[in-house]
């Protein structure tokens, strides 16, 4: 018994002058009661297929094959019956979901309106139901939210929302297309087990799609991973994560950063584009195991032997277990103990800068820096992690000089950014000339990237600044080509015809063609597909290696620090709650939002153990503020009134500090808590 | 395709086709192909003009005023014997170049206004705009009237009139583009790798603020020609025996009257043809945008 079958679906997008096979044979299931995670990189098919399941197949599309949802084929349903069929046969939770609620309805009557066309109720019993479905999805005063709007809504709440919407309907399936991208790991976790949930209590099929495994593989029972278009594997969530026998499936997790430390691997080559239902294996050109079958026929799905629902598309199944939980190489900290031995002037001083955004009407403002205070020397690489809203992308401005400290000083390789008591606020030539010895690399690689300069334009900008002649700027900007092993030609291209891996490696080309003494990375990979993530982080870990350099790398992922820097800050609303080495803040955490953002932090292979260590949250992050005393008191399962009115200043634990008085007695009671929950 | 779609449980094989993939900008191509030869061809009629005509622009032929089309007079004369065919073909030089270089003064000192409001922001911005909202408060062609009348008549003060009453447009729309394009991360990239304000505007910010001025201007050079000839008509344009579209028509206006069609309807139906191009190029234009964008 299955509620939604796909039998070697197919659908080729044909428009004028280009056509794309989107997918190709694709075939699985979903039963009742069951999570099934759809994984893979972005244009792999996960979006189709999901169009193809709610009836939205884009214009031009030509499918072949089956999408059946109980008795009908939804390939072939008009559209009164499809009207039925989304809603009450499938509801879809959306990745963008403050985009997907109207903005001038309230939630409350955006629900009340599903229930009324879906499940035929009316008034007073709709809303009823409607508060009952917020408390549900985890909605604290269900009753006051109802008249909330979207736009006052956070993006958890909104998700949360969203969740409720899709079930209100009582669907058979429930498809969520990257419900969480874009929150933080401490929501990520909530989120994913409203979904187990709607599975558990209410026995709906869920299908859950996610271009991270990690991430969704907790709440998972089975997985499918998608390739071009291609399903290349799919089983069971715990074998396929534990021992992944599809070569691109490896390749997947092994890409993913690991908060444990197991070193990232990275997959050259990117995923193609195909125009036809391919004939050989789609991954043959980066797989380390192709032969000539591979690319000559196209691998039949086959079971695994003795694997159960597990099966495969490939000729050569890999059998050795993935290395995860391998200890992480000890070089930091030979590293480490270098730079205390002879330190070198800093490159960067932060001294206890404060930053407040003024609002533009009333007197109010948003405080976005508070006291942080950072030094870093040459060859240096500080970490900097933290949740949405804590002030990362604000510190890589001030370091920048792209926003100005409301009180402190900021000095990038011996020179001031910004005004000081007593010297004059550098202008004009000086201030740009200062500007370039710290660069900045983009979240975003091709919005950093002017649209209409071509790429050399952009890279040799840096070098225009300088003053450099036409014929210099060449030979630099070729000489740090060769060293982001990107081709010559790229230099005539346009933002817009690069892929993100690439636009990227411009970017990290124009930050170090002018030779700057700081390079600030700022979510350099967070917008990049995973496989590409890794050849990224690659190119970050070598740049960052350099010893007349120092980075500073910030990141809301944990995991991706841990690889390569040898500190680390934790930001919380504006402040440092924790700083330390790298290996002694992961493996000892001292504050208790450093121990949560671990313990919220997915992990690949068994996870034993460090769970009972984790300190879960009580609240989300808007619900919190930090007007007095600790920033995290009001969401801390350990907080008294001491924390609630005293200021939290770093105090030395070990090799690290930790803006927490309750450090010593934490393991304690988080022991106490982990037996009574 | 509908059919396909409600067969239940047909063959699987049989592929389920979703129409609309297949119109994405190609009516909008046909636009624009349709406004662009229509004003090659208008164009290359003023070029040509003398070709085209025995007649000169300003030739009278006293023997003959007010005959009707046919003969040696292609679309006959009007009161003064001057020849209607030959005065349509050499007003298109006049009515094409004035609206041009109406239009290109207005996207320039707009564009240049735009920008500079838009990236200092502040007091700059606030007196620009504020300046903007006076042009704009008047309704354009009573605004453009009452320029004209200021300036007096001549070439010259029509193109500056014209360009007058269109520049706020293009000022509001370059400083809104500029608003938000500075936002985004490539304008910080530019000005962290040290280019200096004027650096950051003419290489970066320019260039992607243009978008919007390539798709209004060609509509607006339709509306530049109304304009004059609207100016023309009221006798504040170019004034007689000069030809021009609008002169001319309000020259024939009397003896339209009188059942002489042919004083008036030619350059009216010139001028018709003038603004359909124009239009045709911009919203075609428009809608490739729009096209590109989704």
């Amino acid at each position: 018994m299955t509620v939604l079958s796909i039998e070697n679906l197919s659908v080729t997008i044909r428009r004028p002058g280009r056509q794309v096979a989107a997918l190709s044979g694709v075939s699985f299931a979903v039963r009742p009661g069951e999570v099934v995670g759809l994984v893979g990189e972005s244009g792999g098919g996960k979006s189709m297929v999901a169009r193809a399941v709610v009836g939205l197949l884009p214009g031009g599309s030509h499918a072949t094959g089956r999408v059946r949802l109980g008795d009908s084929d939804v390939l072939r349903m008009d559209d009164a019956a499809l009207a039925a069929h989304r809603g009450r046969g499938v509801a879809i939770c959306f990745q963008n979901p403050r985009g997907a609620l109207s903005p001038t309805r309230t939630i409350g009557k955006q629900l009340v309106d599903r229930l009324a066309t879906h499940q035929d109720m009316s008034g007073d019993r709709a809303r009823e139901a409607a508060r009952e479905l917020f408390e549900t999805v985890g909605i604290r005063s269900a009753q006051r939210r109802l008249d909330a709007y979207a736009h006052e809504l956070s993006g958890g709440m909104a998700q949360r929302v969203m969740i409720s919407l899709a079930t209100g309907c009582a669907p058979e399936l429930l498809i969520a297309d990257e419900p969480t991208t874009g929150l933080d790991v401490t929501l990520t976790r909530e989120i994913l087990r409203q979904f187990r949930h709607a599975a558990d209590t209410d026995g709906r099929g869920v299908l859950l799609i996610s271009h991270d495994l990690a991430s969704i593989a907790e709440v998972c029972d089975r997985v499918v991973v998608l390739y071009a278009g291609t399903v290349v594997e799919s089983g069971p969530a715990a074998q396929v994560l534990r021992e992944p026998a599809h070569p691109y499936t490896r390749a997947l997790l092994r890409s993913v950063p690991d908060v444990g430390g197991r070193p990232v691997v990275a997959t050259p080559g990117a995923m193609p584009l195909l125009t036809q239902e391919p004939d050989n294996c789609p991954f043959v050109a980066r797989c380390a195991h192709a032969d000539r079958t591979c690319s000559t026929r196209r691998p039949p799905t086959a079971p695994v032997p003795g694997g159960g629902e597990w099966s495969l598309a490939c000729f050569h199944p890999q059998t050795r277990p993935l290395d995860a939980g391998t200890p992480p190489p000890p070089a930091a900290e030979e590293k480490g103990a270098e730079t205390g031995a002879n330190p070198k002037p800093a490159v960067l001083e932060v001294e206890d800068a404060h930053v407040v955004y003024r609002s533009r009407f009333g007197s109010g403002g948003h405080h976005a820096l508070r006291g942080v205070t950072l030094r870093l020397a040459p060859g240096e690489t500080l970490g900097v992690v933290g949740e949405s809203g804590c002030g990362k992308s604000t510190l890589a401005k001030l370091v920048m000089g792209l926003v100005a400290p409301t009180s402190g000083t900021v000095t990038v390789a011996g020179r001031a950014l910004v005004g000081q008591p007593g010297r004059p606020r550098p202008r004009g030539r000086a201030l740009r000339r200062a500007r370039t010895r710290a660069q900045l690399v983009f979240q975003d690689p091709i919005g950093s990237l002017s649209p209409r300069r071509t790429v050399g334009d952009s890279i040799a900008e840096p070098l225009r600044a300088a003053g450099l002649s036409p014929a210099q700027r060449e030979e630099r900007v070729t000489a740090v080509l060769d060293r982001m092993e990107l081709d010559r030609s790229i230099l005539k291209r346009y933002p817009h015809e690069l892929s993100g891996g690439q636009a990227q490696r411009v970017g990290i080309a124009r930050a170090l063609v002018g030779e700057p003494d700081l390079i600030v990375f700022d979510e350099p990979t967070s917008a990049l597909d995973v496989t590409v993530q890794a050849q990224i982080l690659d190119v970050i870990a070598d740049v960052a290696a350099d010893a007349d350099r120092a980075s500073v790398f910030i990141s809301h992922d944990l995991a991706t620090v841990r690889g390569f820097a040898d500190r680390v800050v934790v930001l919380y609303l504006g402040r440092v709650v924790e700083e330390g080495p790298v290996d002694v803040v992961f493996d000892t955490p001292r504050h208790p939002y450093t121990r949560a953002l671990l313990g919220s932090a997915p992990r690949l292979g068994p996870t034993t153990g460090s769970d009972g260590e984790a300190v879960e949250l009580v609240k989300d992050l808007e619900e919190a503020d930090a007007a007095t005393g600790c920033p995290l008191a009001a969401r801390c399962p350990f907080a008294t009134g001491r924390c609630r009115t005293e200021q939290q200043e770093l105090q030395s634990y070990g090799e690290s500090r930790a803006a927490c008085w309750r450090v010593p007695e934490l393991p304690a009671l988080i022991g106490r808590q982990a037996v009574t929950p | 395709m509908a059919e396909l779609r409600t067969v239940p449980g047909g063959p699987a094989a049989a592929p389920v086709v979703v129409p609309g993939g297949d119109r994405d900008g190609r009516f909008a191509s046909r636009m624009i192909i349709a406004g662009a030869s229509i004003l090659s061809v208008v164009a290359l009629a003023a070029v040509f003009a003398p070709l085209l005509s025995q007649w000169g622009e300003t030739e009278i032929d006293a023997a003959n005023t007010l005959v009707a089309p046919g003969g040696s007079h292609l679309l006959g004369t009007d009161g003064n014997g001057m020849d209607i065919w030959s005065r349509v073909l050499y007003a298109a030089r006049l009515d094409l170049g004035i609206a041009l270089a109406a239009v290109a003064l207005a996207v320039v000192v707009g564009t240049l206004l735009g920008l500079v409001a838009g990236y200092f922001g502040g007091w700059l911005d606030d007196v620009l705009m504020r300046v903007v909202d006076i042009f704009q408060s008047f309704p354009t062609f009573i605004l453009a009237l009452a320029v004209a009348a200021l300036l007096g008549n001549g070439t010259i003060n029509l193109i500056v009139t014209i360009a007058a009453v269109n520049a706020p447009a293009y000022a509001r729309l370059v400083r809104a583009e500029v608003r938000s394009l500075r936002e985004l991360p490539f304008v910080d990239a530019a000005i962290t790798s040290g280019a200096s304000p004027a650096g950051v505007l003419w290489r970066h910010l320019l260039p992607n603020s243009l978008t919007p001025v390539r798709v209004i201007a060609p509509l607006n050079c339709g509306w530049a020609m109304l304009t004059l000839a609207g100016l023309s008509f009221l006798g504040l344009g170019v004034s007689i025996p000069e030809a021009e579209w609008g002169a001319m028509i309000s020259l024939g206006a009397a003896d339209v009257v009188g059942g002489r069609w042919w004083t008036s309807v030619p350059p009216g139906l010139a001028l018709f043809v003038c603004v359909l191009g124009f239009s045709l190029l911009g919203e075609g234009l428009q809608d490739r945008a729009n096209a590109k964008r989704r």
